[in-house]
């Protein structure tokens, strides 16, 4: 018997269940926007929108669509969202919009929103795809800002644009750059795995 | 399938595009003026970087070259300003450059490009853009393709260097293309150049 407010929906896309380190979708606009924590951040915050948004909406109308055409009905929900979300960043905050460039359109095609509108949210009721939306997009979030930290630090020696490592620092140049964004997923994919196991082993 | 299930189907995919498909342009309508504003406010922005004296500009769209014209508080040209798109490292770079009534570089600005962080990103900066204001013909080569240039190279970003100081010369030669040695003086040439235009 599925509850009707389940917290769990929350908790569970924050860490053990996180969107990039363990169901590791939506990798492409991770890699390729955590090069700053500015930008991570405002990817993060556009990505929350969007996913909370379209949860709610595919959930609202779970019962309507017939299961055969779910996935186009889901993608025109997406688009609409994430086009939302790129006239809203046009508008009103015009660098960001230009920092986060064809990575915002290309949230479309990106796999955690149509993931989680098929797992999830034609199969919940709203309050529940809410959260899980919720919980989902900042633990996207707060993945892309870990890896943006670890990047944006040794690749260009600033956080958030202010220096902090010093003038005489040679940024580490490689970190800000794809292969360093590799280096990071991947060295932290396996920090969560080495920490999960040792956790079961307590109990 | 049967019948009723494709026609269900058919009904509520229309029904979902036709109401996103309004609701979006409504959401157009509103940003629309928004967005406008907002590549207005950038462009003057770049418009008063590159020509701080410039009190009114003007976009002039001229057969094959569009420009920003500037005037001065008094509605006199005091210049142009040109965009180009030379082929750099890794695509095309977007180039704001504008000249003055003797077709001498007045500033540089860099809009889009997709040249290496830490490296080709480099000649967006201050350093580097710099050095062409006042410049014009050969002083805008490279130092080590020219013996009369007098423009330093970002350093490990030849090809993003090379693109942008030969884009600009390139165009300034266009605009202002020197005649050969005469009696007559420089001046002469200049003014019937302009009228060429």
């Amino acid at each position: 018997m599925k509850k009707l407010i389940d917290f769990r929906s929350f908790s569970l896309g924050l860490w053990k269940e996180n969107p990039i380190f363990y169901i590791m979708l939506g990798l492409c606009p991770t890699l390729a926007v955590s090069a700053t924590l500015k930008d991570a951040l405002g990817m993060g915050i556009a990505f929350v929108f969007v996913l909370t948004g379209s949860n709610i909406t595919v959930s609202l109308v779970r019962k309507l669509v017939p299961s055969h055409v779910r996935i186009p009905v889901f993608i025109v929900i997406l688009a609409s969202f994430v086009t939302l979300a790129d006239y809203s960043l046009a508008a009103f905050s015009p660098q960001l919009h230009r920092n986060l460039g064809v990575y915002l359109p290309l949230m479309v095609v990106n796999c955690i929103l149509l993931g989680r509108a098929e797992a999830f949210a034609s199969k919940n009721n709203v309050i529940n795809s809410t959260l899980d939306g919720l919980g989902m997009g900042l633990g996207f979030t707060l993945a892309i800002v870990i890896i943006a930290f670890l990047r944006e630090l040794p690749g260009q020696g600033t956080l958030f644009g202010v220096n902090v490592l010093g003038k005489n620092y040679t940024p580490f140049l490689i970190m800000i750059m794809p292969p360093g964004a590799f280096f990071v997923i991947g060295f932290l994919i396996a920090l969560k795995n080495s920490m999960d196991r040792r956790v079961k082993k307590k109990c | 399938m049967k019948k009723k299930e494709i026609t269900r189907g058919i009904v509520v995919i229309s029904a979902v595009a036709l109401l996103s498909g309004y609701l979006l342009s409504q959401v157009f309508e509103v940003t629309k003026p928004r967005i406008d504003e907002q590549k207005k406010i950038e462009a003057d922005r770049l418009n008063k970087e590159i020509f701080p004296e410039g009190v009114s500009f003007a976009e002039v769209d001229e057969k094959d070259l569009s420009y920003t014209a500037v005037y001065d508080a008094d509605k006199n040209p005091i210049g142009r300003i040109y965009q180009i798109r030379p082929s750099g490292y890794g695509g095309a770079i977007a180039v704001r450059v504008g000249f003055d009534n003797d077709f001498k570089v007045k500033g540089v600005r860099i809009l889009e490009h997709n040249e290496t962080p830490g490296l080709g990103a480099k000649i967006k900066d201050a350093p580097f853009l710099d050095q062409f204001k006042g410049k014009s013909g050969n002083e805008l080569y490279l130092k080590k393709y020219n013996k009369e240039g007098t423009l330093d190279a970002v350093t490990g970003a030849t090809i993003s260097s090379k693109a942008v100081s030969d884009g600009i010369r390139k165009l300034q030669e266009k605009l202002n293309p020197v005649v050969l040695p005469s009696s007559s003086g420089d001046e002469g040439e200049n003014e019937e150049n302009k009228e060429g235009l």
